[in-house]
């Protein structure tokens, strides 16, 4: 092969990747842009885009709706105290398998990841039945239960990264330094793992709020997450406030993303790698 | 005065490898001792065993008189400088260096003084409210020097303290490491694999291979009289003849080497020996200068290829024989000389350090 065709080769190579990106790009976006225009829509059906006027009407539809502030209200309060009880026992869970050796502890891990692969409806049945077996009825409290089996996975595979990925021998230095291994925790492991104790939170709190397959078996008539009444709602009457819903809920996300990178720092984040000498 | 730190045979296996194989040495307090040997050895585990991260299987270990073996690292009052240095990342360099003595329990309000006399010792003031990843590889190394002699240790450990640095930095800190070490006057173990390390910083080198000890010695010694093959391979470049002892006298040996070479060397009481000549002993002049008729030994040659190293040259001979000589000499602006010339090689009795062959690692057989 002569040098410009190997050039060509390279170059069309280059533009496939490029293309190929830019595709995939395309599917992912597209549909969020398509759905904030049609949440702004003025027109009372759904028609084709792009809309002719734009309006707040059916954000406004949707404060109204007494099923959507319950649901949200529920769902924000789930969503938080899921992540704070995953962040803590996400967290002694993780340094527990870190440290230890013992023969089934990869069983155990596998155990602790499980929720991840095991289909999310087996989850929802198992756990209404167990829960009503020893008497938990409370649709609040078997929400927060599903929500965080299904989340816990989350932190524990970040915090465990973290772990793995941090150097032994800082602890080490700390005790050669006259702390003992409890104060090495607190002064230079537990530092050093914020990052993946942060990065598991945003993932928790964003599985949590987003459920619908677990939280379906577990509500009960008066307590019911935002999705699963969006979705309930869609099958009985379909109109674009689910469009605002869904425009509502990138904002939190949005704002959850922003408020972290004040608080935490992207870099720290995401780049574990500057913690390494 | 007690030992600064006693071996007493000490034993640590891991698995079926035995990393430290019944090891035994004494170390007097403010000595400088070198733990010098290849990777793989056993010497980290012994450092690891006096810092308290490893308990030996066997033996017992005392630092300053006190039995320790059982001891936790924060039990002990040891300092300890990491290869990587092992700063904590999120904390200021005047935190790290505060760390110790946080823990150890100094009067809070003497720290910041004795944060700012560190800082001073290691040349770096002003430095102190820097984070460890804004400092060059030099000045987190003597961070961590700061940090680990803080406490006032009795007993400092460096591990490979100048691996991770350049060659150029290295040779500057190796100095400034030696003068630091001098002023806090406390006891010290540098553990390296680097012979040139062991050798400027200890005043005494302990050899290691295969989980023991097996030379102890001033550096000059372990270098000029090494007790085996491996000791003298490991200390430096060196050639090896090997040869047959033809004639003996008082105290010396006539020898036949395999290539026909006739040389005198000290005597050995085996008649199979092996004859090792460092390169730098060696005197290397053009093929039929008479300097070399008063040398013990001299022979003549051919210049094979000529290394240039700088202020040193390495210049590798073949002889008549077929034997392959190097020669280590300062490097002359100059002189011609160059691959094919002969020249005539020359060095006496004296420079060579002869053994009996066939015992190439020097452990008891």
């Amino acid at each position: 092969m002569t040098g410009t065709a190997k050039r060509l080769g390279d170059r069309l190579l280059g533009g496939a990747m490029i293309a190929m990106l830019g595709l995939v790009l395309a599917f992912l976006v597209t549909p969020l842009l398509v759905t904030c225009l049609l949440a702004f829509d003025a027109r009372s059906f759904l028609g084709p885009l792009p809309p002719p006027a734009l309006s707040m009407r059916w954000f406004e539809k949707l404060v109204s709706l007494d099923y959507v502030t319950t649901g949200l209200a529920t769902s924000l309060k789930i969503a938080v105290l899921t992540t704070s009880v995953d962040v803590f026992i996400g967290t002694a869970a993780a340094v527990a398998l870190d440290r230890s050796n013992f023969p089934g502890r990869s069983l155990v891990m596998a155990v602790f990841l499980s929720p991840l692969i095991v289909p999310a409806v087996v989850i929802g049945f198992a756990l209404l039945l167990f829960l009503s077996r020893i008497g938990i009825v409370d649709g609040f409290t078997r929400l927060l239960c599903g929500h965080i089996v299904i989340t816990l996975p989350y932190v524990v595979r970040t915090v465990l990264a973290s772990l793995s990925g941090r150097d032994r021998r800082l602890t080490e230095a700390a005790l050669v330094l006259g702390a003992t291994e409890h104060q090495a925790f607190w002064n230079i492991t537990l530092p050093l793992i914020r990052s993946g104790m942060v990065t598991g939170a945003v993932f928790a709190f964003a599985v949590s709020l987003d459920d619908v397959a677990v939280s379906m078996f577990l509500t009960d008539p008066s307590t019911y997450t935002l999705p699963v009444a969006l979705v309930s709602n869609m099958r009985a009457s379909f109109d674009l406030t689910i469009a605002a819903a869904a425009v509502l809920l990138m904002a939190v996300s949005a704002v959850l993303i922003i408020v972290l990178e004040r608080f935490v720092g992207f870099d720290r984040l995401l780049g574990q790698g500057l913690f390494r000498s | 005065m007690s030992n600064a730190v006693e071996f007493h045979r000490v034993s640590r296996r891991f698995g079926a490898v035995t990393a430290v194989d019944d090891v035994s040495f004494s170390i007097a307090a403010g000595e400088t001792v070198a733990l010098l040997g290849p990777s793989g050895c056993g010497k980290t585990s012994i450092l690891r065993v006096i810092a308290g991260f490893e308990r030996p299987d066997h033996g017992t270990v005392s630092i300053g008189g006190r039995d320790v073996t059982a001891l936790k690292p924060y039990e002990r009052n040891v300092g300890l400088l990491f290869q990587h240095y092992a700063l904590f990342p999120h904390m200021t360099v005047a935190e790290n260096i505060a760390y110790g003595l946080r823990h150890r329990g100094a009067d809070r309000r003497e720290i910041p003084d004795r944060v700012e006399a560190m800082l001073a010792l290691v040349r770096l003031q002003g430095f102190g409210s820097r984070r460890p990843h804004q400092l060059s590889g030099g000045q987190q190394q003597r961070v961590a020097l700061a940090r680990a002699l803080a406490t006032r240790p009795g007993l400092i450990l460096l591990d490979e303290p100048l691996s991770a640095l350049d060659a150029k930095l290295r040779q500057d800190l190796r100095a400034e490491l030696k003068q630091v070490l001098a002023a806090v006057n406390s006891t010290a173990m540098v553990v390296t694999h680097d012979q040139e390390e062991a050798m400027s910083l200890g005043e005494r080198v302990f050899l290691m291979q295969a989980g023991r000890i097996v030379q102890v010695g001033a550096p000059s010694d372990v270098y000029g009289r090494p007790g085996s093959r491996f000791a003298a391979d490991f200390m430096g470049r060196t050639n090896w003849i090997e040869a047959q002892v033809t004639r003996r006298e008082t105290g010396l040996a006539r020898a036949l080497s395999r290539s026909g070479l006739s040389l005198t060397v000290p005597d050995c009481p085996s008649d199979a020996i092996d004859i090792c000549v460092r390169p730098e002993n060696i005197i290397l002049s053009a093929a039929d200068d008479a300097d070399q008729h008063g040398m013990a030994n001299s022979a003549k040659g051919r210049i094979l290829n000529v290394a240039l190293l700088g202020s040193t040259r390495q210049i590798l001979v073949e002889m008549a024989g077929g034997e392959q000589i190097l020669v280590m000499q300062a490097n002359r602006v100059g002189d011609g000389l160059g691959p094919g010339q002969a020249v005539t090689i020359g060095f006496p009795v004296d420079a060579c350090i002869t053994m009996p062959a066939g015992n190439p690692t020097g452990l008891a057989a």
